[in-house]
Protein backbone atom coordinates (compact mmCIF):
# COMPACT_ATOMS: atom_id res chain seq x y z
CA UNK A 1 0.00 0.00 0.00
CA UNK A 2 1.60 3.27 -1.04
CA UNK A 3 0.91 6.63 0.52
CA UNK A 4 0.81 9.64 -1.73
CA UNK A 5 1.03 12.14 1.08
CA UNK A 6 3.58 14.93 0.75
CA UNK A 7 5.27 15.39 4.10
CA UNK A 8 6.67 18.89 4.52
CA UNK A 9 10.44 18.71 4.57
CA UNK A 10 13.08 21.25 5.51
CA UNK A 11 15.69 21.55 2.83
CA UNK A 12 19.19 20.93 4.23
CA UNK A 13 20.99 20.70 0.90
CA UNK A 14 20.77 22.87 -2.18
CA UNK A 15 19.28 21.24 -5.25
CA UNK A 16 21.59 20.85 -8.21
CA UNK A 17 20.34 24.04 -9.83
CA UNK A 18 20.70 26.03 -6.60
CA UNK A 19 24.30 25.00 -5.92
CA UNK A 20 27.03 27.61 -5.93
CA UNK A 21 28.79 27.56 -9.29
CA UNK A 22 32.53 28.12 -8.78
CA UNK A 23 33.37 28.72 -12.45
CA UNK A 24 30.73 31.39 -12.81
CA UNK A 25 32.05 33.10 -9.67
CA UNK A 26 35.62 32.81 -10.92
CA UNK A 27 34.76 34.64 -14.14
CA UNK A 28 33.11 37.40 -12.15
CA UNK A 29 36.13 37.73 -9.87
CA UNK A 30 38.50 37.77 -12.83
CA UNK A 31 36.50 40.59 -14.44
CA UNK A 32 36.52 42.69 -11.25
CA UNK A 33 40.25 42.27 -10.60
CA UNK A 34 41.25 43.04 -14.17
CA UNK A 35 39.02 46.09 -14.27
CA UNK A 36 40.36 47.52 -11.01
CA UNK A 37 44.04 46.67 -11.27
CA UNK A 38 44.97 46.58 -14.96
CA UNK A 39 47.93 48.88 -15.44
CA UNK A 40 48.10 50.01 -11.82
CA UNK A 41 51.29 50.34 -9.80
CA UNK A 42 51.60 49.43 -6.14
CA UNK A 43 51.20 52.57 -4.04
CA UNK A 44 51.16 52.61 -0.24
CA UNK A 45 48.42 55.22 0.00
CA UNK A 46 45.99 53.66 -2.45
CA UNK A 47 46.34 49.92 -1.88
CA UNK A 48 44.37 49.81 1.43
CA UNK A 49 41.35 51.35 -0.28
CA UNK A 50 41.83 49.12 -3.33
CA UNK A 51 41.67 45.97 -1.20
CA UNK A 52 38.46 47.11 0.47
CA UNK A 53 36.89 48.21 -2.81
CA UNK A 54 37.77 44.97 -4.55
CA UNK A 55 36.43 42.87 -1.67
CA UNK A 56 33.15 44.78 -1.71
CA UNK A 57 32.90 44.73 -5.51
CA UNK A 58 33.44 40.96 -5.69
CA UNK A 59 30.93 40.38 -2.91
CA UNK A 60 28.32 42.55 -4.65
CA UNK A 61 28.88 40.75 -7.93
CA UNK A 62 28.38 37.39 -6.26
CA UNK A 63 25.23 38.69 -4.56
CA UNK A 64 23.87 39.55 -8.01
CA UNK A 65 23.86 35.87 -8.91
CA UNK A 66 21.27 35.43 -6.13
CA UNK A 67 22.38 32.09 -4.75
CA UNK A 68 19.60 31.08 -2.43
CA UNK A 69 20.50 30.59 1.27
CA UNK A 70 24.23 31.01 0.71
CA UNK A 71 26.42 33.18 2.91
CA UNK A 72 29.37 34.66 1.06
CA UNK A 73 32.84 35.56 2.36
CA UNK A 74 35.40 37.26 0.12
CA UNK A 75 39.02 37.73 1.14
CA UNK A 76 41.42 39.86 -0.91
CA UNK A 77 45.20 40.05 -0.46
CA UNK A 78 47.26 42.60 -2.38
CA UNK A 79 51.04 42.56 -2.09
CA UNK A 80 53.93 44.34 -3.67
CA UNK A 81 56.15 42.25 -5.93
CA UNK A 82 59.70 42.58 -4.70
CA UNK A 83 60.93 39.08 -5.16
CA UNK A 84 59.75 37.98 -1.73
CA UNK A 85 58.20 34.59 -1.10
CA UNK A 86 54.53 34.42 -0.15
CA UNK A 87 52.42 31.40 0.72
CA UNK A 88 48.70 31.30 1.42
CA UNK A 89 46.76 28.31 2.74
CA UNK A 90 43.23 27.70 3.91
CA UNK A 91 41.32 24.92 5.64
CA UNK A 92 37.56 24.72 5.99
CA UNK A 93 35.36 22.77 8.34
CA UNK A 94 32.07 22.63 6.47
CA UNK A 95 29.70 20.54 4.41
CA UNK A 96 31.58 19.45 1.31
CA UNK A 97 28.39 18.78 -0.62
CA UNK A 98 26.97 22.27 -0.42
CA UNK A 99 29.85 24.64 0.41
CA UNK A 100 32.41 25.73 -2.15
CA UNK A 101 35.35 28.04 -2.50
CA UNK A 102 37.00 29.63 -5.52
CA UNK A 103 40.06 31.79 -5.89
CA UNK A 104 41.76 33.88 -8.56
CA UNK A 105 45.15 35.59 -8.63
CA UNK A 106 45.97 38.60 -10.75
CA UNK A 107 49.49 39.94 -11.09
CA UNK A 108 51.28 42.58 -13.08
CA UNK A 109 54.87 43.75 -12.82
CA UNK A 110 54.48 45.64 -9.54
CA UNK A 111 51.80 43.87 -7.55
CA UNK A 112 49.88 40.65 -7.12
CA UNK A 113 46.29 40.30 -5.94
CA UNK A 114 44.58 37.13 -4.75
CA UNK A 115 40.84 37.09 -4.24
CA UNK A 116 39.19 34.09 -2.58
CA UNK A 117 35.45 33.63 -2.25
CA UNK A 118 33.84 31.12 0.13
CA UNK A 119 30.15 30.21 -0.19
CA UNK A 120 28.58 28.56 2.86
CA UNK A 121 25.07 27.11 2.76
CA UNK A 122 22.83 28.15 5.65
CA UNK A 123 20.67 25.40 7.13
CA UNK B 1 12.39 36.94 19.77
CA UNK B 2 15.31 37.14 22.17
CA UNK B 3 18.77 37.50 20.75
CA UNK B 4 20.81 34.51 21.90
CA UNK B 5 24.31 35.76 22.64
CA UNK B 6 25.54 32.27 23.47
CA UNK B 7 25.17 31.33 19.84
CA UNK B 8 27.23 34.28 18.63
CA UNK B 9 30.81 34.06 17.45
CA UNK B 10 33.25 34.95 20.24
CA UNK B 11 36.43 36.32 18.73
CA UNK B 12 38.61 36.70 21.83
CA UNK B 13 39.12 33.10 22.87
CA UNK B 14 39.68 32.16 19.25
CA UNK B 15 42.34 34.86 18.85
CA UNK B 16 44.34 33.51 21.79
CA UNK B 17 44.25 29.94 20.57
CA UNK B 18 45.15 30.92 16.99
CA UNK B 19 48.06 33.04 18.24
CA UNK B 20 49.34 30.12 20.31
CA UNK B 21 49.16 27.85 17.27
CA UNK B 22 51.04 30.26 15.02
CA UNK B 23 53.69 30.90 17.67
CA UNK B 24 54.21 27.20 18.24
CA UNK B 25 54.62 26.45 14.53
CA UNK B 26 56.87 29.40 13.67
CA UNK B 27 58.59 30.16 17.01
CA UNK B 28 62.00 31.51 15.99
CA UNK B 29 62.14 30.04 12.51
CA UNK B 30 63.81 31.85 9.65
CA UNK B 31 61.89 32.10 6.37
CA UNK B 32 62.65 29.00 4.34
CA UNK B 33 61.07 28.58 0.94
CA UNK B 34 60.98 24.80 1.23
CA UNK B 35 59.32 24.76 4.62
CA UNK B 36 56.80 27.58 4.26
CA UNK B 37 54.29 25.28 2.55
CA UNK B 38 54.47 22.90 5.46
CA UNK B 39 54.13 25.76 7.99
CA UNK B 40 51.02 27.25 6.42
CA UNK B 41 49.39 23.85 6.16
CA UNK B 42 50.27 22.99 9.71
CA UNK B 43 48.95 26.29 11.05
CA UNK B 44 45.59 26.00 9.30
CA UNK B 45 45.29 22.32 10.17
CA UNK B 46 46.03 22.85 13.89
CA UNK B 47 43.75 25.87 14.10
CA UNK B 48 40.90 23.97 12.49
CA UNK B 49 41.33 21.08 14.91
CA UNK B 50 41.28 23.42 17.91
CA UNK B 51 38.18 25.18 16.62
CA UNK B 52 36.37 21.93 16.06
CA UNK B 53 37.32 20.96 19.60
CA UNK B 54 35.35 23.93 20.93
CA UNK B 55 32.23 21.98 19.86
CA UNK B 56 30.22 24.98 18.85
CA UNK B 57 27.57 24.91 16.09
CA UNK B 58 29.73 26.70 13.53
CA UNK B 59 31.31 26.06 10.18
CA UNK B 60 34.87 27.41 10.08
CA UNK B 61 37.12 28.81 7.37
CA UNK B 62 40.76 29.33 8.38
CA UNK B 63 43.25 31.06 6.08
CA UNK B 64 46.89 31.85 6.67
CA UNK B 65 49.28 34.04 4.66
CA UNK B 66 53.01 33.90 5.34
CA UNK B 67 55.20 36.48 3.66
CA UNK B 68 58.93 36.97 3.76
CA UNK B 69 60.08 40.30 5.17
CA UNK B 70 61.84 42.07 2.35
CA UNK B 71 60.37 45.52 2.80
CA UNK B 72 57.50 44.85 0.43
CA UNK B 73 54.00 45.82 1.47
CA UNK B 74 50.96 43.60 1.84
CA UNK B 75 47.30 44.35 2.55
CA UNK B 76 44.34 42.10 3.19
CA UNK B 77 40.63 42.89 3.27
CA UNK B 78 37.51 40.81 3.59
CA UNK B 79 33.90 41.48 2.71
CA UNK B 80 31.16 39.20 4.02
CA UNK B 81 27.50 38.68 3.25
CA UNK B 82 26.19 36.91 6.37
CA UNK B 83 24.15 37.28 9.52
CA UNK B 84 26.22 39.61 11.70
CA UNK B 85 24.38 38.66 14.90
CA UNK B 86 25.62 35.08 14.74
CA UNK B 87 28.64 35.02 12.41
CA UNK B 88 32.03 36.59 12.92
CA UNK B 89 35.71 36.57 12.19
CA UNK B 90 39.02 36.87 14.03
CA UNK B 91 42.34 38.04 12.59
CA UNK B 92 45.70 37.38 14.20
CA UNK B 93 48.95 38.89 12.99
CA UNK B 94 52.27 37.50 14.13
CA UNK B 95 55.56 39.11 13.14
CA UNK B 96 58.88 37.33 13.43
CA UNK B 97 62.28 38.66 12.42
CA UNK B 98 62.11 37.19 8.92
CA UNK B 99 58.42 36.95 8.08
CA UNK B 100 54.87 38.13 8.56
CA UNK B 101 52.06 35.69 9.27
CA UNK B 102 48.40 36.70 9.06
CA UNK B 103 45.84 34.11 10.15
CA UNK B 104 42.11 34.70 9.66
CA UNK B 105 39.25 32.64 11.05
CA UNK B 106 35.70 33.07 9.73
CA UNK B 107 32.92 31.41 11.74
CA UNK B 108 29.53 30.87 10.11
CA UNK B 109 26.65 29.70 12.30
CA UNK B 110 24.75 26.60 11.29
Amino acid sequence: MTENKETPAYQVQPTFRQKFKPMQAREAMEAVLKEKLQGQQYSVEQVPSWTRDIADAVKNKLKEFEYDRYKIIVQVVIGELRGEGVKMACRCFWDENSDKHVSFTFSNDSLFCTATAFAVYHY
Amino acid sequence: MDVDTEGAFVADEIKTSVKETVDSVLHDAVYDHDKVSQWTNQIVEDCTKKLVGLQKPFKYIVTCVIMQRTGAGIHTAASCFWDSSSDGYAVVRVDTKSMYAIATVFGVAL
